[in-house]
């Protein structure tokens, strides 16, 4: 595990000359400030580079913008401040380094009046930072802004390939040769469409000899429909767009049409600054369309709370403050979230700037409630992506139906058999239900139970206010599906209490085994009662359904019916119930209400195998029912269809046929509903609302009040050509895209290049201000930016000069030399290598198994997800069933994402519960776990296989091997792919059983079985597995 | 198991596989190399700790102290009168009894003083009163939240907004595991029957801005105790064992074709996740814990999943040097009908977790585990519904509640800090969730002001930028 390390540290390594001194943790770092001195002799101090980030780091916390904490009045964050005499001196005076009192301090003779000082945990300066201060001062102490406040410059360059090769020769070294084009395709084929190239398409590259291979490549995917979805992943988690609401209801919410604007908005390759203004301000365009509006769902992604007793306007600010801050990320890459509660302490946003900020967001129509219907502003919306979706879940239940059908009437014949047979055989009298063998009888507080002559159990002795009844007993029958409890009337009462009606608030039933301390729960499916009280009459107590959920605040009571009557109770088991010989049940009945003094005085147990209706009502069982015709009289048809229904439900062939059925129908109902539906967008309410500082960040404690307004620091309002008294979100959307404005074109293209190279040229990519990283390749990075502006906000054209050059084709493998010299590749000396997103790999896994179904939008899907993971979270409130027949195999970008637990076949993800927009890799165990048994992958090793067999024999490893990895093997992994496959498929050959079962994996399983395949399929499993399979080569 | 052990349990188990085995041997390298225990950060702990371990009984919804351990008789004489506006202070409520007059009721329970430190314990909880002097009370904790999501994330996360790493997850990252076969952060959820209304979201042990690795691995009671722990039926641990063996072999080749280090981590993750599927199911299996146990623990304690039974896990766990043990047990939320809805909480909690303390006790364990018992707040002193009933319930109430810690360095036999004659602001010895936290850092030898992340340039802790102060009045 250690040597993951390195890739755990959050990338705080910044280039050598530009360290900081901040606590660095990785050997990785210090080797590369050994070998990068760059900068340090050199002439003129940078102030942007060299200087600010060490103010910032090691003084600003104390001497910077925010008043609250500033310490001696001394300010360090403007010249004016700096070099303003103090009694004569000044902190920097310059030209006169000696007598800088600054100078005195960072280096001071006495080490007790060092800064910055020990209590802040800060590291002292180094010599060499001593040093370049000294200079700095000496030059005379040019100030400047932090780097990505100016605006950007095209500067000496004219392509990627110049700045990356300048700076490599500088360092004594270039850039690695190309990759093969095998890896070549399948890397761009994930970075733009995230799914791997197809085997004709790897053929058709490798074949194709014109100089313009490569471009047409890359132009092709471009042109994919998988581009927007590719790129919709980057901006969902930027988003933080979810399924549900998040928070304690976690309520479902329709808004994924928004999702399907955004893939679409990347597919038309429509200009970013249009795309940006449409989400911030869709809503308030002239004429704005339906889809414009739909653009503003981007600032209602944020979770919301409609926690019972939350004050409504508390999480209304907190919408508000999620806006702000997801601006701040997404767009200009700044902490803005730190000015909050008091001003930034680094970057130049002060406490009255962020609130002038978030006046832009104060006045949506919104009112702080959440889940469905209660979140407005809404927009209905029909999806011109729904319709596919709803035609082919109806045609799954249409292409079931038959079969359900058939099995139906292929029952009759044995149903009839079987009722000649029962007919028969209950003429000699016929009882359902069956008395418990009572092997014991207890309480927890004291009532002694007895059983009696006729079955019944009378309770005696203490009378506790609440006690538990324990009654352990075998069974009279074979295959228990449900117990009856019958409450007998005592002396003219049904309980022990003064008021003599009983209350039972809950019932659990339990299997003992024998010599095993442990108790295994057994549930029940139902409860019905032949008389249940109103339950608004007597506190909460009445149904007896409320006795299987383990609340003593309601349970079973029959009050307002006569207490002279036996009362009955009758509970379905979710499963048949066998014991086995050394197995007894318990069965406990609690009397835990509030008042208590309710506890049942006598009453009788009882067990039936009858399956269906039998156990489902009060009513006489059917065959008991027909126990009591006489010899020879016909069936009513009415007790015949009882009896054919009960029948129905032991019957396997029909119950799978029905089960399908039922699935398909129950999947059919809910994406029915796609149709119209309701988005959270952005509207106006009539009356803007005020907008007031809050003190400390505390949403009901005001301060002064403040106008809409920017942050001064990056760009002036308003943005050219719009007029400057219009303060809404549409003139903030131009302010945000203003070639004004230096940080939106950076920040996006910084974006772009890490899904190009796995890492920004900052490497804090949700950071540009002043305590994020610098920037590897300044000059590239403001290329990038100015190229992208010039370009007319060209998304496609950014990617399209990425993926053309030459740094983006290097090979990925690597020296040790090299991998010492610089393990961040920060330089770019070879091609970035990686594990692939998650959901890339789950996609992959479908198209290699050739079952993806590559529709675009509509209502989210439920790919395969382990039993109860949703249930366990929320005690059983929501239940996740995965999609049935195609709707199984959509992209991952479709997986419907609770926001409570996100999907578990995902690891590495963002969390969409706040903005993110950096990348997290890690290599864990459990991601081990979930890509060998996950039933996606399970699955796809399964059809992978098939493909296999149905080559002959050779050619089998090396076709499942190129499928996945793009290439041929090579002789020493087709010898291992060889061996592996002979040992397991020996291990098969000898247990044919374990074949058939591995085999069954997943929706569509598998009609033949063979040890052959059973092993292909271990093989392609592990083929799926290899580190190559999920690495971006 | 180390690298030989390995080989002679497939040796054994592999039968016909004979030949793979030989192979697994001869290989030698990098892949096969036996796994240290992650160890921690370097320079941690800052100093010797106390505790090496934690188990945090998390009582979720905010279990009442006016009934269970804050005793005020003198609040009879203001029953069904109006809370006091001196004592009250503009204290929120929630929006649930905001529009209702705020009668005081007094603790509907029986207090008695136990042990020789005379602690005060309501009726409620009996198994409590054994232990009193095993552990520490404290009376004076105090929160900034009121709702239950941000109170909860406050209480493991130092911060009401969703984002920022559990406790778990940094003494995961900080200090690192002592086993080799599991991870270092594992958490339960009680398994319960009914619905419960607040969710116990994964960010409540999620691992924030850290790494992914460094969060809490939910033991599921369920087949698969750890989400796709179970190879599928039809392979077994020998087909298992053969496909890794393949893969090493192929992954070890790509390692020495690209040079890239993280091949040879992701050889020894499949490695572990191999271990994990022998060493989890290993931990489920109760069989061999002694009948007098489960007495010990009491009856739910045989099923699995309960409380109980998770707090047997939890010994375990600790046993085998697991650093991080967190168990959640839900709905202690009790607006209405206390004698139901609190105890029937009692009943499943109060046997298991004294039960808990005699056992490490009896261990030697106690001395180097932390235990943490308590909610994300507390409840109020004015009566939810009508005082009088036996409706009523109370609402939450952030100001003033009580936790109980005992073991790992923690002073026994005490109670710490101390309310006013309302149970509603704290009167002596204020403790935040923030000091609690900087107290939980120091047992464990870290000094929380030392400890950070840098996120988004900014050097994060758990116990954030506001003061925070470790409790020395409760340290051995």
């Amino acid at each position: 595990m250690r040597g993951s390390r390195a890739t755990d540290s959050p990338s705080a390594l910044k280039l050598a000359g530009l360290l900081t001194g901040s606590v660095q943790r990785t050997a990785a770092c210090a080797l590369l400030t050994l070998v990068l001195p760059l900068a340090l002799t050199a002439q003129t101090v940078n102030f942007s580079r060299e200087i600010l980030p060490l103010l910032s780091d090691k003084c600003f916390s104390c001497h910077g913008a925010d008043p609250s904490t500033r310490m001696a009045g001394l300010r360090l964050d403007t010249r004016e401040e700096a070099t303003k005499p103090r009694r004569g001196k000044a902190a920097v005076m310059p030209g006169k380094p000696e007598d800088s009192l600054i100078m005195a301090r960072i280096a001071p003779a006495n080490p007790n009046s060092i800064m910055p000082p020990e209590r802040s945990h800060k590291a002292p300066l180094t010599a060499e930072q001593v040093a370049t201060f000294r200079r700095w001062i000496e030059q005379g102490a040019a100030w400047g802004k932090h780097w990505s406040f100016e605006k950007p410059e095209r500067g000496a360059g004219a392509s990627i390939d110049e700045f990356i090769s300048q700076r490599l020769t500088r360092e004594g070294l270039r850039m690695s040769p190309a990759a093969s084009r095998e890896t070549l395709i399948r890397r761009v084929s994930f970075d733009l469409t995230g799914l791997p190239p197809t085997p004709e398409a790897v053929a058709a590259f490798v074949a194709d000899q014109s100089p313009d291979a490569w471009k047409k490549v890359v132009a092709s995917l471009l042109a994919s429909e998988h581009f927007g979805e590719r790129m919709a992943m980057w901006w969902l988690d930027a988003a933080h767009y979810a399924d549900t609401d998040g928070f304690q209801a976690d309520s479902n919410r329709t808004n994924w049409p928004w999702r399907d604007w955004v893939v679409n908005a990347f597919n038309k390759n429509q200009r970013f600054d249009q795309f940006t203004i449409e989400q911030f301000a869709g809503d308030l365009l002239p004429n704005a369309t339906p889809e414009q509006k739909l653009a503003t769902g981007f600032f209602r992604s944020h979770m919301t709370n409609g926690e019972g007793g939350r004050d409504p306007e508390e999480s209304r600010i907190d919408y508000v403050m999620d806006r702000v801050n997801t601006t701040g990320t997404v767009w200009l890459g700044l902490t803005t979230g730190c000015a909050q509660c008091h001003t930034h302490k680094f970057d130049p946003i002060t406490h009255n700037e962020y609130y002038s900020l978030s006046g832009f967001f104060n006045s949506i129509d919104e009112d702080g409630h959440a889940g469905p219907g209660k979140s407005k502003p809404y927009l209905k919306y029909s999806s011109p992506y729904a319709a596919r979706a709803i035609a082919e879940a109806k045609q799954l239940v249409d292409s079931r139906k038959p079969a359900e059908a058939a099995a139906r009437s292929s029952a009759e014949k044995p149903f009839a058999l079987w009722l000649a047979a029962q007919t028969k055989e209950v003429q000699r009298g016929f009882r359902a239900w069956r008395n418990l063998r009572v092997t014991g009888l207890e309480s927890a507080e004291g009532t002694k139970l007895t059983q009696q002559s006729d079955g019944a159990i009378q309770a005696g002795g203490p009378n506790p206010v609440q006690d538990d009844y324990r009654i352990s007993a075998t069974l009279p029958l074979r295959a228990v599906t449900g117990l009856k409890l019958e409450v007998l009337p005592y002396e003219g009462h049904l309980s022990r209490g003064k008021s003599g009606e009983f209350l039972l608030t809950d019932v659990k039933l339990q299997v003992r085994k024998k010599g095993n301390s442990q108790l295994r729960d057994i549930t029940f499916r139902k409860a019905t009662a032949d008389f249940n009280a109103d339950t608004k009459k007597h506190g909460g107590y009445g149904n007896i359904t409320d006795t299987l959920d383990d609340d003593p605040r309601n349970g079973w009571t029959t009050i307002g019916s006569a207490q002279s009557a036996v009362h009955t109770g009758v509970y379905a088991l979710a499963e048949p119930l066998t014991l086995a010989p050394d197995e007894e049940i318990l069965f406990e009945m609690r009397h835990r209400s509030t008042t208590g003094d309710a506890n049942i005085a006598r009453f009788q147990l009882y067990v039936t195998d009858q399956p269906g209706p039998a156990v489902e009502s009060v009513d006489t069982a059917p065959l008991e029912q027909l126990a009591w015709l006489k010899a020879g009289e016909v069936t009513p048809e009415p007790l015949r269809q009882k009896l054919f229904e009960q029948f129905l439900t032991t019957w396997q062939p029909y119950l799978a046929a029905k089960e399908m059925l039922d699935r398909a129908t129950r999947q059919y109902d809910e994406v029915k509903a796609a149709d119209a539906v309701n988005v959270m967008v952005l509207a106006e309410r009539p009356a803007p609302r005020e907008t007031n500082v809050l003190l400390r960040g505390v949403w009901d404690k005001k301060g002064e009040k403040v106008e809409p307004g920017i942050i001064a620091a990056i760009a002036p309002w308003p943005a050219a050509g719009y007029p400057e008294d219009k303060r809404d979100r549409l003139g903030l959307a131009h302010w945000i895209v203003s070639r004004q404005n230096p940080l939106t074109a950076r920040v996006i293209v910084n974006d772009l290049w890490q899904i190009m190279f796995g890492a920004g040229l900052v490497r804090t990519p949700e950071d540009f201000g002043l305590q994020g990283e610098h920037p590897t390749h300044p000059e590239l990075l403001d290329w990038l930016a100015v190229e992208f502006m010039e370009s007319g906000w060209d998304v496609k054209h950014m990617l399209t000069l990425m993926a053309e050059s030459q740094a983006y084709r290097q090979r990925s493998e690597v020296s040790p030399e090299l991998q010492a010299r610089d393990p961040q590749n920060l330089l770019l000396a070879h091609g970035p290598r990686y594990r692939l997103a998650s959901w890339m790999l789950r996609d992959a896994a479908l198209q290699y198994a050739g079952v993806l179904n590559p529709a675009i939008g509509g209502p989210p899907v439920k790919p395969y997800q382990p039993e109860g993971v949703w249930e366990e979270l929320f005690m059983g409130r929501f239940k996740y069933e995965a999609s049935e027949g195609p709707a199984q195999y959509r992209r991952s970008l479709y997986a419907f994402w609770r926001r409570s637990i996100a999907p578990t076949f995902l690891f590495d993800t963002a969390q969409r519960r706040a903005c993110e927009v950096r990348i997290s890799r890690t290599n864990t165990p459990l991601q081990a776990l979930t890509l060998m048994n996950d039933a996606t992958y399970l699955e796809a090793s399964r059809t992978l296989a098939e493909q296999a067999l149905s080559l002959p024999a050779p050619q089998r490893a090396a076709a499942v091997f190129q499928r996945v990895l793009g290439r041929k093997p090579d002789s020493k992994e087709a010898t291992v792919l060889q061996r592996e496959y002979d040992r397991v498929l020996q291990y098969y050959r000898k247990s044919s059983a374990d074949a058939g079962l591995l085999v069954k994996v997943g929706q569509s399983s598998s009609k033949a079985s063979s040890p052959e395949l059973a092993a292909w399929m271990v093989i392609s499993g592990m083929i799926l597995n290899l580190d190559e399979a999920m690495t971006h080569e | 198991m180390n690298n030989e052990l390995i080989r002679r349990y497939f040796l054994s188990q592999a039968g016909g596989f004979s030949l793979g085995a030989i192979a697994l041997a001869a290989m030698g390298g990098p892949a096969r190399a036996a796994e240290e225990p992650r160890i921690g950060l370097p320079g941690l702990p800052h100093f010797a700790p106390k505790a090496k371990r934690v188990i945090f009984l998390t009582q979720s919804g905010g279990p009442s102290q006016l009934e269970l351990f804050d005793y005020k008789p003198g609040l009879m004489q203001w029953a069904g009168k109006e809370l006091p506006d001196s004592v009250r202070q503009g204290q929120r409520v929630t929006t649930m009894t905001a529009n209702q007059k705020q009668l005081v009721m007094p603790g509907v329970t029986k207090f008695g003083r136990y042990g020789q430190s005379g602690a005060t314990v309501g009726e409620w909880l009996p198994h409590l009163t054994k232990i009193v002097d095993d552990i520490c009370f404290i009376k004076s904790m105090n929160t900034d939240q009121i709702n239950h999501a941000p109170a909860m994330t406050q209480m493991l996360t130092g911060n009401q907004i969703p984002g920022r790493p559990s406790i778990g997850s940094w003494v995961s990252y900080g200090l690192g595991s002592e086993n080799r076969n599991l991870p270092d952060f594992l958490v339960m959820l009680s398994k319960m029957q009914r619905p419960s209304d607040q969710p116990l979201y994964d960010h409540y042990w999620g691992s924030g801005f850290l790494p992914s690795r460094y969060q809490g691995v939910k033991l599921r009671n369920a087949k698969d105790a750890v989400l796709y722990l179970q190879d599928p039926p039809g392979l077994p641990r020998t087909v298992r064992r053969e496909m890794l063996d393949g893969l090493s072999e192929l992954n070890q080749h790509r390692l020495e074709q690209t040079g890239d280090p993280e091949i040879g981590t992701r050889i020894r993750q499949y490695e572990m996740a191999y271990r994990m599927q022998t060493s989890v199911p290993e931990l489920q299996d109760f069989s061999k814990e002694p009948e007098e146990i489960f007495e010990l623990y009491g009856p739910d304690s045989r099923r699995p999943g309960s409380y109980a039974a998770n707090c047997i896990m939890a010994r375990r766990l600790a046993e085998r040097g697991v650093r991080f043990i967190q168990l959640f047990h839900p709905d202690w939320d009790h607006h209405s009908r206390l004698p139901s809805w609190c105890t029937a909480r009692c009943r499943d909690t109060d046997q298991p977790s004294a039960a808990l303390i005699q056992d490490l006790k009896r261990r030697g364990m106690l001395e180097d585990t932390l235990v943490i018992w308590g909610g994300e707040f507390g409840r109020g002193v004015a009566g939810q519904g009508k005082w009088d009933s036996i409706e009523a319930g109370r609402d939450h109430h952030p100001r003033a509640f009580t936790m109980w810690m005992a073991g790992g360095g923690v002073k026994p036999g005490m109670t710490y800090g101390a309310t006013d004659d309302f149970s509603f602001n704290v009167a002596e010895n204020p403790v935040h969730v923030r000091d609690l936290h900087a107290t939980v850092m120091h047992l464990l030898g870290i000094d929380h002001e030392r400890f950070t992340y840098r996120n988004q340039g900014l050097e994060m802790r758990l116990t954030g930028v506001e003061h925070a102060s470790v409790v020395k009045g409760i340290l051995a």
